[in-house]
């Protein structure tokens, strides 16, 4: 599980342009915090940055786990899958597992996959070609492929944007189930604030001026969303104390 | 037919490049990497035309052209070399190269034939040493390499994510993709060595669902392909190649033809 998860000052910058500009927050171990804000703010880039897949000009993210290095499990918000490949999604999920050199699958790593599809709801599609399930299907299996390496933290890339708003539903409740039930830490950027009033417990929002963290309701609060997305503040952002941080509430149920 | 020392030959080295080819082939597939085959086949054949030239064995050119060719595309990425401009311009430059160096020695027409369209029947005990060699190290490597290049092959994204050096693994398949070129090249030739590395991947996804099964599916129809091509060319002196990717192309349409009766067969029971 995860101790600890702190983004100190991150400065991303493509070709010149400022993308994460001097960002730093703090994610509390076994929340669910939605990114928000305008196209082009640097969200997938930050969880890029997380992933590892970019570097940062400055800054840095850490984190401390129970185990050697924390695991990141990554959801994006679609995958180039050839609907002609004819993997089946078991075999999908099992691309996850940490590399071996054996090349078959001990006993104990089909256990894991079978696991991960059970606790996705995801099993009863494991005979069948990931190219012909539907887009909440494929999800479900995408998530099963994270949870084979047993992550601290989970990734999701506006993984319900292609869905409809009935398997949008089904799959924030699985990923706060696994959240709740595995005491997983997630990260969920998502335009649907519906969706992140329902299943957040707090809030990072992002733009190329601010950056604020704070609880659900206090930023979803009309007032406070309007001055966010419309604020004209100068370049450098800041964190304008407009938010309260509410650690205690988002950690309850660990405990 | 096996009472000649040429027939087991060509037996021997058929079969290993075969399965080796029939392996390596899904992950071409997968990658999209079919027509960056064909482009090694054309380096390799200015490769075989050069080593001609400075008087070495043609492996050796081969060789050399298709590695430092893979070690160049890996360098500047692939995606660049999966544009049809890019592969039309390295494919013509190379094959000009290797008419140059035709041209330059003195050897012309033999040495074309057997590079551009293969002789499995010319080949000899050391050139059947070699292949066996360079079969064993590729299909190490890629038994080592399978799960990173299995996990990069059919779901990029997701392999990035997990923090796997896809560059690295981008680079490595490259390399083995050269040595298996440069070997196949002396079976069925530059012209048609992308059809024994495509054509039975492409046919093995109709057959079965998952990546070992491809591999074993791939190998085994490149085997065949192989054997049918021996056996009748022995017979009707036609071309080996021919053969060969008639059988391919055959096994293919079968594999769009059952999967479309399995497809069919599904939605009635679902029906």
């Amino acid at each position: 599980m995860l101790r600890q998860f702190q983004v100190d000052d991150l400065q991303v910058s493509f070709n010149g342009e400022k993308v994460l500009n001097h960002l730093s927050f703090e994610v509390f171990p076994g929340e669910m915090l939605a990114i928000i804000g305008p196209n082009g703010a640097g969200k997938s880039t930050l969880l890029k940055v997380i992933l590892g897949m970019i570097h940062p000009q400055g800054g840095a993210v850490r984190m401390e786990s129970d185990k050697r290095k924390a695991v990141i499990g990554y959801v994006p918000q679609s995958r180039t899958i050839d609907e002609e490949t004819p993997i089946q999604a078991k075999d999908f999920v099992s691309l996850g597992l940490p590399a071996k050199i054996v090349p078959w699958l001990s006993q104990k790593e089909r256990v894991t996959v079978k696991k991960a599809m059970m606790m996705t709801e995801s099993l009863h599609l494991a005979k069948k070609p990931i190219g012909r399930l539907s887009g909440g299907e494929r999800q479900r299996v995408f998530v099963a492929q994270a949870m084979v390496r047993h992550p601290d933290v989970l990734l999701l890339d506006e993984s319900t944007a292609n869905l409809d708003p009935n398997a949008q539903e089904q799959m924030m409740q699985l990923v706060q189930r696994l959240c709740k039930n595995q005491g997983i830490t997630v990260l969920f950027i998502c335009h649907d604030l519906h969706m992140v009033k329902e299943y957040s417990d707090r809030v990072l929002f992002m733009s190329r001026r601010h950056y604020e963290t704070g609880s659900t309701d206090e930023v979803l609060s009309g007032k406070a969303l309007e001055w966010l997305y419309h604020s004209t503040d100068d370049e450098k952002p800041k964190k304008t104390g407009l938010f309260r941080e509410q650690r205690d509430r988002v950690t309850d149920h660990l405990f | 037919m096996f009472q000649y020392d040429f027939m087991q030959y060509a037996f021997i080295a058929g079969t290993l490049v075969a399965i080796m080819c029939g392996a390596i082939g899904v992950f071409v597939v997968a990658r999209s990497l079919s027509f960056v085959a064909h482009t090694f086949s054309h380096i390799g054949f200015a490769g075989a035309a050069f080593a001609v030239y400075v008087g070495i064995e043609p492996l050796g050119g081969l060789l050399l052209f298709t590695i430092a060719s893979a070690l160049g595309i890996g360098q500047m990425g692939v995606k660049m070399f999966r544009r049809d401009a890019s592969i039309s311009v390295i494919l013509s430059l190379f094959l000009g190269l290797g008419i140059l160096f035709l041209s330059l020695s003195n050897k012309q027409a033999n040495f074309t034939a057997s590079i551009l369209f293969g002789s499995v029947v010319g080949i000899n005990i050391q050139d059947v040493w070699q292949i066996v060699g360079l079969t064993i190290v590729v299909i190490l490597v890629l038994a080592v390499g399978y799960r990173w290049l299995k996990f990069d092959s059919f779901d990029q994204v997701g392999a990035e994510s997990a923090g796997l050096p896809i560059r690295w693994i981008s680079v490595g398949f490259l390399l083995l993709m050269s040595i298996s070129v440069s070997v196949a090249v002396q079976i069925v030739g530059a012209l048609l060595v992308f059809a024994l590395m495509t054509v039975p991947a492409a046919a093995a996804r109709c057959f079965t669902q998952s990546i070992f099964g491809m591999i074993l599916v791939s190998s085994i129809l490149a085997v065949l392909g192989v054997w049918f091509g021996l056996v009748m060319s022995y017979y009707t002196n036609a071309p080996v190649s021919f053969f060969i990717t008639s059988f391919e192309a055959l096994a293919y349409f079968i594999g769009i033809v059952y999967q479309r009766l399995v497809n069919r067969y599904r939605v009635a029971q679902l029906n």
